[in-house]
């Protein structure tokens, strides 16, 4: 990469302060929200592996098949947990404590602590997968760890819960962004909505019906209530920010974020649809998934009328490509899953691929896109290095792109029609597994092209925490006058 | 199966409480009077509005 030696000017006295407070905001986040960042794109290389053994062997079920520590039983979880617990959760908390800082313009609070909470969650990650490999899973889907690591993410969730009242409280900010509500909606939920779901059914106060009940209400809002708000957060701060224009309706954005509090909590029963529980829970969950067509409407208005007038800045923004790509996906994933919930569209894509295609579209395409593309613009703020390759950066993006549409359109096509063909008793089962072989297979390989991104992605961030060899005054860091480069060598 | 009727109706309720407690706080404190503002609060002298903040290394933004 070609490099410009021209020497930074002074900016003028009040630019001088933003900046300055700026850089100290951000070199207060550096170590934790480095740690986390670090640790999320480890856990993400080892979910994908994960990943792409528990996908191959859908369509070649004897691969591997003589490790009794590597059977489908176990590496399944295994990619489950290291993606949410590992990589989502991770990334999610380093980008919530950035934006908490910078939005309440405090430095980061308790600098001693919150890294070691970094190693306090990768220890709980380490031993939780450890347990599921040598076959002590819990059973309970997205609570496989054992209810002693469910305790530390707990401590740790109380930990960030504090340090965020405690930069809220401090706030040097006159106004409370939309982004900040969001945030607090993950901070403040999740550790309740935690507590309550590893207390029933990992301590078999309750089994049967309600276990399911709590299982699929928990493993739902760790969607809407955790996930969700912090993805969202990053979409609200990094569009404006990005392009320089602020969000087209500020009131729909606050309408959305309350309009999210209030209907998302009810839907998780909808998983159920069909299941030996009152019809009336089910409605609800019904009810709460097509309540949920209001927010989601407010978000979609609101980041596409943003990028109107600025969608010439994807190709110039590798963080804009990620974050919108991301945006487009939440629209997409949140519509469909109010209209699976229907009862009558359960009927065919319940128990089939389509369910998968749907929660990949929403952890991956949504969640995990809007992460890397916070992580693009973060990173180099926090290094004071810029990112040392473009082609990689390109790789990274159109790998995992096409890999997760590829991903999507091949198993919601299996998944409809295996649906189909399951609801017609005069069709033998062998049959539909047939059917969906194909598609497993390209699962595979679509998975593959999502992980040779990932690695890209690994390289760019080893390399840019190692100091590579060229450090940067220029757009993303953003010194002195506008638009303009300026680059120079780093001394040796 | 009453335990979790109870807990979960009770979650939902410290949920929805929450967000119309949150509701009230923002309206009392003004967060909701001025719109504009609240949009452009994110920006600043040195990242003001109109100015792009992040482009591939080595391009303009």
């Amino acid at each position: 990469m070609s490099t410009l030696a021209v020497p930074p000017e002074a900016p003028a006295p009040d630019l001088a302060a933003d900046y300055a407070t700026r850089v100290q905001i951000d070199r207060s986040c550096r170590q934790t929200v480095l740690g986390y960042y670090a640790s999320a794109v480890a856990w993400l290389l080892i979910g994908s592996l994960a990943a792409l053994i528990t996908s191959v062997k859908m369509h070649h079920p004897e691969f591997l098949g003589n490790y009794e520590w590597i059977t489908f039983g176990r590496i399944r979880p295994v990619h489950l947990n290291t993606v949410v617990y590992g990589w989502s959760s991770m990334v999610g908390i380093g980008t919530t404590l950035w934006l908490e800082a910078r939005l309440c313009k405090v430095r980061l609070p308790h600098r001693t602590i919150l890294p070691a909470t970094v190693i306090i969650w990768n220890a709980g990650v380490v031993w939780g997968v450890y347990e599921v490999l040598a076959g002590h899973s819990t059973g309970v889907e997205w609570l496989e760890f054992p209810p002693q690591v469910l305790g530390i993410f707990g401590f740790v969730l109380l930990v960030l819960f504090w340090v965020s009242l405690k930069m809220f409280n401090e706030r040097r900010v006159r106004h409370t962004y939309v982004s900040q509500w969001y945030l607090f909606g993950s901070v403040v939920w999740f550790p309740i909505l935690y507590s309550a779901a590893i207390l029933l059914p990992t301590t078999g106060m309750v089994g049967g019906a309600a276990w399911a009940t709590t299982n699929w209400w928990y493993a739902h809002n760790v969607l809407g209530l955790y996930v969700t708000p912090m993805g969202l957060a990053t979409i609200y701060y990094l569009i404006p920010k990005v392009t320089g224009k602020p969000i087209y309706s500020y009131h729909l954005s606050l309408l959305g974020f309350w309009a999210n509090a209030l209907f998302y909590s009810w839907i998780g029963t909808h998983h159920l649809v069909g299941g030996p529980l009152p019809a009336w829970i089910i409605t609800l969950g019904i009810v709460g998934s097509i309540m949920m067509f209001v927010p989601v409407t407010t978000v979609a208005i609101n980041h596409h009328m943003t990028m109107i007038g600025k969608f010439h800045m994807l190709k110039t923004s590798p963080t804009l490509r990620f974050v919108v790509f991301g945006a487009v996906s939440y629209t997409a994933v949140s519509y469909q899953g109010s209209l699976e919930a229907l009862r009558s569209v359960s009927h065919v894509a319940h128990f089939t691929h389509y369910t998968i295609a749907h929660a990949h579209l929403g952890m991956y395409s949504f969640y995990t896109m809007t992460m890397f593309g916070a992580m693009y613009y973060i990173v180099p703020r926090l290094t004071r290095n810029e990112w040392s390759s473009v082609p990689l950066i390109k790789i990274h993006f159109w790998t995992t792109s096409l890999g997760v549409l590829a991903y999507f359109c091949a198993l919601s096509w299996a998944g409809w029609y295996e649906g189909e063909m399951m609801n017609n008793p005069l069709i033998p089962f062998i049959k539909i597994v047939d059917y969906t072989k194909p598609y497993l297979v390209s699962r595979s390989i679509s998975g593959s092209f999502m992980t040779i991104g990932h690695i890209a992605f690994a390289i760019l961030v080893f390399r840019i925490l190692r100091s590579s060899d060229v450090s940067m005054i220029g757009p993303t860091l953003f010194t002195s006058k506008r638009g303009t480069m300026r680059w120079r060598r780093k001394e040796a | 199966m009453k335990l979790t009727y109870l807990l979960i109706w009770g979650c939902m309720l410290a949920f929805g409480s929450s967000a119309v407690w949150a509701l009230v706080w923002a309206i009392r404190h003004g967060e909701m009077s001025d719109f504009k503002a609240g949009a452009e609060s994110i920006f600043d002298e040195e990242e003001p509005v109109g100015r792009p903040t992040d482009a591939f290394p080595g391009a303009r933004p």
